[in-house]
C-alpha cells in the first residue's frame, strides 16, 4: 500500500517559518502597502539554493539568473566577517526600469507593488539592464528580450510561496508587506541598505535587510578581481556618433544659411544631403542592437518618462526635417522659409542629442552619469562641421571653407578638453569612486592603446591636419587640400568612434557583490 | 533560413517554453517540465537524507521538489538536491558495459563482461587464493545493495579484503563510538539541533556540506549558543557566538583540557558518571597531563576561552556536539572522537533531548554500509571475532559458519599496500573514485597499474573508470529502489522514478547476476532473490535485537512516515529518536560507557623551512565529491568550476599575488600546478585551504599517506606545503613560531614519545 500523494500546496511544513511551505500566509494588503522581500543576512549561509530554485521554477538556463547571491568579506582573521546578499528584484517604489522603459513594458502592479515585466511588448533594447542600480533585469539571449524576477506573483496571488522563499534552509528570504509612507519616511535608510549595494534611495528599494551587528567597515566584494569590459554596443557607438555628426553638420549648414544673408555664397542641396546621411544611417543601425528589431518603432511609447523614447522621437523628426530641408533647397525655397524650417530642425536636433545624452545620465552607471557625457556628445558636432568643410574644399569655395574649418578646429579643441576632463574626473573623490576607479583601470589596463589612439587621432585629425588645409587653401592647392581634408575627416570620425567605443566598454555598474568565480552573473 | 531571420528580427520570445502551469501536487511550476507523475524518494547526495519527490515526464526526470512532510528537510532542499534530476541524463554517464581491448575501453555485452571478470577472479583465486581479490566500495549505494555486495564478497568470493570509501570519511567516528560506547551508531537526532541550549560544531562546515542542518538550528527557539571549533573561519564559523580558531590538529588536546577544567571546577555530573561510566579515576589522573595553560599554548586558544567553552557543558541543560571530517580525518581521529565523547559522559550530556556527541555522516548512505556493509564488522553491528555473533549470523542466513570471516581483512590503505606488494591481484571498485579521493595520488596511480585486473562499477565515467580493465555500467539515483540511512539513523526510502539509462543496471541486479557466474553462490546466498525487498527482508532479520534494529521497518512505513530512525522493532514501532536514553544501555559488556585516556600528538610533519605552510582541504557546497555527478551540471559547476587556494593577505603579499592570479603548490609527495588564488582572511597566516573535488587541480597528490592506526582514516587536513608564484618561485619564508609544548609529550630525535607515566 502506498499512501496517496496529497496536495502539498496547502500542507503546513511545520518549520514555523515561511521556508519549506509551498504556500505561505501573507497578510492582506491594506491601502498604501505593498509586498517586499526580507533578507536576513545573519542566517544566510551562502548556499545558493535560492538561485537554483528560481531557475528550476522559471525554467531558466544556468546563464539566466534572476536571483543571485553575492559574497563579501571584511575584518581580519579570526574576526573576519563573511557576508552574503541573496538578491533578486527589490520591487522598488520608484523603479528606474519602469521610468526608462521606452515601450512601457514594466508594470508596477497597483495592488501588490510587484514590478513585473511584459515580455510581449519588450523590444530587447537593454535600457533597463543599464538603468537598474542593482542590475536586476537580465537579457535572455534565446528569447531576444529582457526578463526579471516577478516575486512569483502568479503564485503569490493564489497564496503560494515564491520558489526562493520555499527552498531557503535558513528562512533567510521571506515575503512581507510594508506601509510605503512609513518606509519612505522612516525605515528605508536604516533597513534597506547593504554594503556594496546601491543606495536604496535611488529607486526607493523595498527589500528589508537584516545585517549582522558590528560589520567591519572594510567589507569587500569577493569578485573584485574580476574586471571585464562591458558590452561594446557597436550599433550604438555608430548610431550616437553619426547622429551627432549630423547635428554638427546641420548646425554649420544653418550658419551658412544665416551668413548667406550677409552675402556669402549660398548653401546648396548637396550640402544638406551630406549632413542628413549620417543620422539616417545611424538611426537604421540603432535598430540592430535591439533583440526584436521589427518592433523598433514601438520605442516611442513612453515619452512621459523615458529619455530613450524622447530620443527616438526627436531624432526621427530631426532626420525627417533634414529631408525636408534637402527638398526645400532643391526647389530653392525662400530664405525666410529656409531659416524658419532650419531653426525648428536645429531645435529638434539639439533636443534629440540632449535626450540621447540623458539616456546615459543614470545613477546606475557612474562613469556615464557625469556632465562630460553631455559635453562629449555635443562635442562630436565638430566632425559634422569638418565634413561640410570638406565638401566646400572639394567644390573650391575657400571663403566658406576656411571659417568652417576654423570653427571645426575650435570644436576639436573643445572635444579634446572634454575628453581629457572626462578621464581626469574618473579619479576624483566621489561616492562612486569604487566604480569610477574601475572604469579608469579598464581604460589603462584593457584599452590603453585605444585611449592613446583617441588622443593622437583627435589632435592630428581635428587640429594639425585642418590647420595644414588652411595653409594649403591659402596657396590654392585645392587637390592636395581635399586629400588632406579627407584624411582629416576620416581620422576624426574614427577617433570619435574609438572614444564612444571606450565610453560603452569601460562602464562599471553599481550592481551588487558577486561570486568568486561567477562574478556578478550579468553581461 | 526563415527561422534564422525570424530569430534575428526577434519574432519568437519562446513564451511557451517559459510559461507556468498548475500542478495538482506542488502548485505552479514550469509548464514545459510539468511531470506526468511524482515519485516519492530521498536525496542521494549527502548524509543529511532529505525527502523529496522526483517529477517524471515522458520517462525522464524533470524536477526535484522537497517533501514538506519529511522530518529531515520539511520541504526545503539545497542547490544540489534541487537540481538532482539533471544528473540522471548527465553526459558523464557510463551507459553500457565496457571492456579494455587494445588499450581502448570498448562496448561489450553484460554476459561477456561478467564472464571475463568471473574467469579472472577464478583464475586469481586458484593461483593466489581468494584473498588476492580486493574490493573497495562506497557510501553511495542503497542498503540492500551494500548488504548484497558484502555478502557476495565475503561469503561468495571468500575474501575479507573488502573496505569502503567510508574509511576515508566516517571510520574514526565508528571506531570512536565503538571504543567509548561499545558500539557504532550516532547518538542524536536532527531534532536535537532544535532543542539544544548550546551547539558545538567541531571541524564541521555544515554551511557547505550539510546546509539543510541550518534549518534545524533556525528552528531552535532558545537562541542557542553556537560554538564553532575550526582552524578556518569557514562559512559555518559565521554562525558562531564563540569562534575557536584552533591551530591545525590540536583538537584532541583542546578536548582533554576542557575535560580537565570540567573536573577541576567540579562541573561534572557526578551521579551520571558513577552510574553510567567506567574509568573516571584514570581519566582524572590522565588529564593532569593537559593543564589549560599548556593546552592554550598548543591550540592558540586563551585560557579564558577554554574555561568559557568548558563552562557551557555545565551551565546548559542540553549541549550538542556535532562533528565531521575535521575530527575524523586525522591520525588520531578515533581518539579525538573519544575525547569529545568524554566531555559528554562527564557532564551527562547524552541520551537526552538536545544533548549528545553527534557524528554527522558524509555520504547519503554511509550508515547503510556501516550497518550492513560487511566491511568493518559483520552485518548488524556484529563484531568480527565474536563467535556468538558469528553463529547467530550464520543461522539467520542459513550458511555454514566456516565461510564467515572471523576477522577483518585489509582496510582501504592496507589493500592499496597489498596491491603494491603484489599480494592482491584484482581489485573491484564500486561507486567510488580513488584517483581523486585517496591520498598520495602519484603512488596510488603506480600501484593500481600493477593489478592483473581492475573492475570499476560506476554510473559515471570517473577517473578510476578510465583506467579500468572492465567497467560495469551501473544505474544511479532515481533509477533504482532501496533505502538510505542518514546521520540520525533514519532509514529513508529511495524509489525508482525512471528506467536505468541505456544499458545500465542497478547495483543490486549487477551483483545478483554476477553471482550466477560462480558455482552455487547465487543459490546459497541469494535464493530466489530478484528485488531489493528480498535483501531488505533478510537484513531486517539480521539486525533484529541488534542496536541497529530494522526489524520493525517496512517500505510502506518509510513512505508513510517519511523515514524511521532505528532501533525500530515491536517495542519501538516508529523508531527511536536518540540512543542511550535510560532505557537503552551502552553496548559494552557491563553496559557502562568508557571514559578513555587518550593522547594528543604533535603533527609528524609540521611546517618546516622547505614546506612552511599547512594545507587544509575540504569541500564546497556546489560540488559533490569527485565531481563525477556535478561537473556537467552548469547550474552547479559554473559556480565553482575549478579548485582555488585560500591564502591569507600576509602570505599573498609575500608571494606577490592577488586574487585571480595563479600559482602552484608542492609538498613532499608532489606538485599541483595552475591553481587560482583567493586572498582571504578566512584562513590564518601560514595556513591555506584548497577544496579536494577537482581532478583538474588534484590536491590529493600532495597529501601524505598517514592514517589513524585505529580507524585507517587518512590525515587529509594537515599537510606541510610550499606555494610557488611567478614572482616568488621559491615561495614564502618559514617563520619559526613558538610552538606550544606539553611537557608530557616529548619530541626526541624527531620521534614523538610519551613520558613514562608516573604511577
Amino acid at each position: 500500500m502506498k499512501p496517496p500523494i496529497e496536495n502539498f500546496v496547502n500542507y503546513d511544513a511545520d518549520t514555523g517559518m515561511q521556508c519549506g511551505n509551498y504556500s505561505i500566509d501573507i497578510p492582506e494588503l491594506k491601502d498604501g502597502e505593498q509586498y517586499r522581500f526580507h533578507f536576513d543576512a545573519t542566517v544566510c549561509i551562502g548556499c545558493r539554493s535560492c538561485e537554483v530554485a528560481c531557475n528550476e521554477q522559471n525554467n531558466n538556463s544556468a546563464d539566466t539568473k534572476w536571483r543571485r547571491v553575492g559574497e563579501m568579506e571584511g575584518g581580519e582573521f579570526p574576526l573576519v566577517r563573511q557576508l552574503f546578499n541573496s538578491m533578486s528584484c527589490n520591487h522598488c517604489i520608484d523603479p528606474e526600469c519602469v521610468k526608462g522603459c521606452p515601450t512601457n513594458s514594466y508594470i508596477k502592479i497597483q495592488k501588490t507593488g510587484i514590478v513585473v515585466h511584459n515580455d510581449d511588448t519588450c523590444i530587447g533594447c537593454h535600457y533597463c539592464t543599464w538603468n537598474c542600480p542593482y542590475e536586476v533585469p537580465t537579457y535572455q539571449e534565446d528569447r531576444n528580450i529582457v526578463t526579471k524576477c516577478h516575486m512569483c506573483h502568479e503564485k503569490l496571488d493564489v497564496g503560494e510561496a515564491p520558489a526562493c522563499v520555499q527552498t531557503c534552509p535558513s528562512a533567510a528570504i521571506e515575503i512581507e508587506s510594508i506601509n510605503i509612507k512609513q518606509w519612505l519616511e522612516k525605515d528605508i535608510d536604516k533597513q534597506a541598505n547593504m554594503p556594496n549595494l546601491a543606495d536604496a534611495r535611488i529607486t526607493n528599494s523595498t527589500t528589508r535587510y537584516t545585517l549582522p551587528d558590528n560589520l567591519p567597515d572594510d567589507m569587500k566584494e569577493v569578485d573584485e578581481h574580476i574586471l571585464k569590459p562591458a558590452h561594446s554596443e557597436m550599433p550604438l557607438v555608430f548610431m550616437t556618433v553619426l547622429t551627432q555628426v549630423s547635428l554638427g553638420g546641420f548646425f554649420a549648414l544653418f550658419l551658412g544659411e544665416v551668413m548667406s544673408i550677409l552675402g556669402f555664397k549660398g548653401v546648396n542641396w548637396m550640402m544638406a544631403l551630406l549632413v542628413m546621411i549620417p543620422a539616417s544611417l545611424g538611426l537604421l543601425l540603432s535598430a540592430l542592437h535591439l533583440g526584436r528589431p521589427f518592433l523598433a518603432l514601438t520605442a516611442m511609447k513612453n515619452l512621459k518618462t523615458s529619455w530613450l523614447s524622447r530620443e527616438v522621437l526627436a531624432l526621427g523628426i530631426f532626420v525627417l526635417l533634414m529631408n525636408i530641408v534637402v527638398v526645400l533647397y532643391y526647389f530653392e525655397a525662400s530664405h525666410r522659409v529656409m531659416l524658419l524650417v532650419e531653426i525648428f530642425t536645429l531645435i529638434v536636433g539639439v533636443f534629440g542629442i540632449h535626450a540621447q545624452a540623458m539616456i546615459y545620465r543614470i545613477k546606475a552607471r557612474p562613469s556615464w552619469d557625469r556632465i562630460t557625457t553631455n559635453f562629449k556628445f555635443f562635442g562630436v558636432a565638430y566632425v559634422g562641421v569638418l565634413l561640410l568643410g570638406f565638401l566646400t574644399v572639394i567644390i573650391k569655395v575657400s571663403e566658406v571653407a576656411v571659417p568652417l574649418i576654423t570653427l571645426a578646429i575650435i570644436g576639436s579643441l573643445l572635444q579634446l578638453f572634454f575628453t581629457y576632463e572626462d578621464l581626469k574626473t574618473l579619479k576624483y573623490k566621489d561616492k562612486n569612486e569604487y566604480q569610477l576607479k574601475r572604469t579608469a583601470r579598464l581604460y589603462d589596463e584593457n584599452f590603453s592603446k585605444v585611449k592613446q589612439f583617441r588622443f593622437i587621432s583627435l589632435i592630428l585629425g581635428g587640429i594639425v591636419l585642418p590647420l595644414l588645409v588652411v595653409v594649403l587653401l591659402s596657396s590654392d592647392s585645392y587637390t592636395l587640400a581635399s586629400l588632406v581634408m579627407f584624411i582629416s575627416v576620416v581620422l576624426v570620425f574614427i577617433s570619435e568612434i574609438s572614444d564612444r567605443f571606450l565610453f560603452y566598454s569601460t562602464v562599471v555598474s553599481l550592481g551588487m557583490a558577486g561570486g568568486f568565480f561567477v562574478g556578478k552573473q550579468r553581461g | 533560413m526563415i527561422k534564422k531571420i525570424k530569430d534575428f528580427l526577434g519574432f519568437d520570445i519562446k513564451a511557451d517554453k517559459y510559461k507556468l502551469s498548475n500542478d495538482p501536487i506542488f502548485g505552479m511550476i514550469s509548464d514545459e517540465k510539468k511531470p506526468d507523475k511524482w515519485v516519492f524518494s530521498t536525496c542521494g547526495y549527502c548524509g543529511v537524507g532529505c525527502g523529496l519527490y522526483i517529477g517524471v515526464k515522458d520517462g525522464r526526470a524533470v524536477y526535484t521538489k522537497g517533501d514538506p512532510k519529511h522530518f529531515v528537510n520539511k520541504g526545503v532542499l539545497c542547490l544540489k538536491g534541487l537540481s538532482e534530476h539533471q544528473l540522471i541524463n548527465s553526459p558523464e554517464r557510463v551507459t553500457t558495459p565496457l571492456i579494455r581491448k587494445d588499450k581502448e575501453l570498448v562496448y561489450d555485452s553484460w554476459e561477456n563482461v561478467y564472464s571475463k571478470v568471473a574467469d579472472e577472479f577464478k583464475r586469481i583465486k586458484k593461483e593466489h587464493g581468494a584473498k588476492a581479490i580486493g574490493v573497495i566500495s562506497t557510501g553511495q549505494l542503497l542498503t540492500e545493495e551494500f548488504y548484497t555486495l558484502g555478502k557476495f564478497v565475503q561469503l561468495g568470493l571468500g575474501t575479507n579484503n573488502y573496505d569502503g570509501n567510508t574509511t576515508l570519511c566516517m571510520a574514526s567516528a565508528v571506531m570512536g563510538y565503538k571504543q567509548s560506547l561499545g558500539s557504532d551508531g550516532p547518538v542524536g537526532s536532527y531534532e536535537d539541533f532544535e532543542k539544544a541550549d548550546c551547539i558545538v560544531l567541531i571541524g564541521a562546515n555544515i554551511a557547505d556540506n550539510h546546509p539543510i542542518l541550518r534549518l534545524h538550528i533556525n528552528k531552535n527557539k532558545k537562541n542557542p549558543k553556537i560554538i564553532v571549533i575550526d582552524p578556518r573561519a569557514s562559512k559555518t564559523a559565521q554562525m558562531a557566538d564563540i569562534f575557536v580558531p584552533i591551530k591545525p590538529r590540536t583538537d584532541l588536546a583542546l578536548f582533554n583540557a576542557l575535560a580537565y577544567i570540567i573536573i577541576e571546577q567540579g562541573w561534572e555530573d557526578e551521579g551520571y558518571v558513577k552510574a553510567n561510566t567506567n574509568g573516571y579515576k584514570e581519566l582524572k589522573k590522565h588529564l593532569q597531563n593537559y593543564p589549560p595553560q599548556d593546552v592554550a599554548n598548543i591550540t592558540g586558544i586563551d585560557i579564558k576561552t577554554l574555561y568559557e567553552i568548558a563552562r557551557q557543558f555545565s551551565v546548559n541543560d542540553a549541549v550538542l556536539s556535532a562533528w565531521t571530517m575535521g575530527v575524523n580525518q586525522s591520525v588520531m581521529g578515533t581518539d579525538t572522537v573519544s575525547a569529545i565523547i568524554n566531555l559528554h559522559l562527564l557532564t551527562g550530556q547524552i541520551g537526552r533531548e538536545g544533548a549528545g556527541p553527534f557524528s554527522i555522516t558524509g555520504q547519503c548512505n554511509a550508515m547503510g554500509t556501516r550497518e550492513g556493509g560487511f566491511t568493518s564488522s559483520l552485518p548488524g553491528y556484529r563484531n568480527f571475532g565474536d563467535k556468538k555473533a558469528l553463529s547467530e549470523y550464520a543461522k539467520i542466513v542459513n550458511v555454514a559458519q566456516e565461510i564467515i570471516p572471523t576477522e577483518r581483512g585489509y582496510r582501504y590503505d592496507e589493500i592499496i599496500d597489498a596491491i603494491d606488494r603484489g599480494e592482491i591481484k584484482a581489485l573491484w571498485i564500486v561507486a567510488t573514485n580513488p584517483l581523486v579521493s585517496f591520498v598520495n595520488q602519484k603512488k596510488l596511480r603506480k600501484v593500481l597499474a600493477k593489478l592483473d585486473l581492475l573492475v570499476v562499477q560506476d554510473a559515471f565515467m570517473s577517473d578510476t573508470a578510465e583506467i579500468a580493465d572492465v567497467v560495469f555500467s551501473a544505474a544511479t539515483w532515481g533509477e533504482k529502489e532501496g533505502t538510505y540511512t542518514n546521520s540520525e539513523r533514519r532509514c529513508n526510502k529511495a524509489n525508482k522514478a525512471v528506467e536505468p539509462l541505456g544499458n545500465t543496471k542497478s547495483d543490486f541486479d549487477i551483483i545478483i547476476e554476477f553471482s550466477k557466474y560462480f558455482d552455487g553462490v547465487n543459490e546459497m546466498l541469494f535464493p530466489s532473490w530478484n528485488k531489493p525487498l528480498d535483501a531488505f527482508n533478510e537484513f531486517k532479520e539480521v539486525t533484529r535485537n541488534q542496536l541497529c534494529d530494522y526489524s520493525g521497518i517496512t517500505y510502506e512505513l518509510l513512505e508513510e512516515y517519511g523515514g524511521i530512525q532505528w532501533p525500530c522493532n515491536e517495542q519501538r514501532p516508529l523508531g527511536t529518536k536518540r540512543l542511550y536514553s535510560p532505557d537503552i544501555p551502552f553496548r559494552t559488556k557491563d553496559e557502562k560507557a568508557n571514559l578513555l585516556c587518550v593522547d594528543w600528538y604533535p603533527m609528524s610533519e609540521p611546517a618546516s623551512k622547505k614546506f612552511p605552510l599547512i594545507l587544509n582541504t575540504g569541500r564546497t557546497v556546489e560540488q559533490w565529491h569527485t565531481r563525477t555527478k556535478t561537473r556537467s551540471m552548469d547550474i552547479l559547476n559554473d559556480l565553482a568550476p575549478e579548485a582555488w587556494v585560500d591564502i591569507n593577505p600576509k602570505d599573498a603579499q609575500e608571494l606577490k599575488v592577488k586574487s585571480g592570479d595563479r600559482l602552484s603548490l608542492s609538498s613532499s609527495k608532489g606538485k599541483v600546478e595552475d591553481i587560482v588564488v583567493r586572498v582571504t582572511q578566512t584562513v590564518a597566516p601560514s595556513t591555506i585551504f584548497v577544496p579536494f573535488h577537482f581532478n583538474t587541480q588534484l590536491i590529493n597528490t600532495l597529501i601524505d599517506d598517514n592514517f589513524c592506526p585505529k580507524s585507517g582514516e587518512p590525515n587529509y587536513k594537515q599537510t606541510a606545503v610550499q606555494l610557488h608564484s611567478d614572482e616568488v618561485p621559491d615561495g614564502i619564508e618559514f617563520k619559526e613560531e613558538q610552538r606550544g609544548v606539553i611537557s608530557y609529550v616529548k619530541i626526541e630525535n624527531e620521534e614523538i614519545k610519551l613520558k613514562e607515566r608516573e604511577i
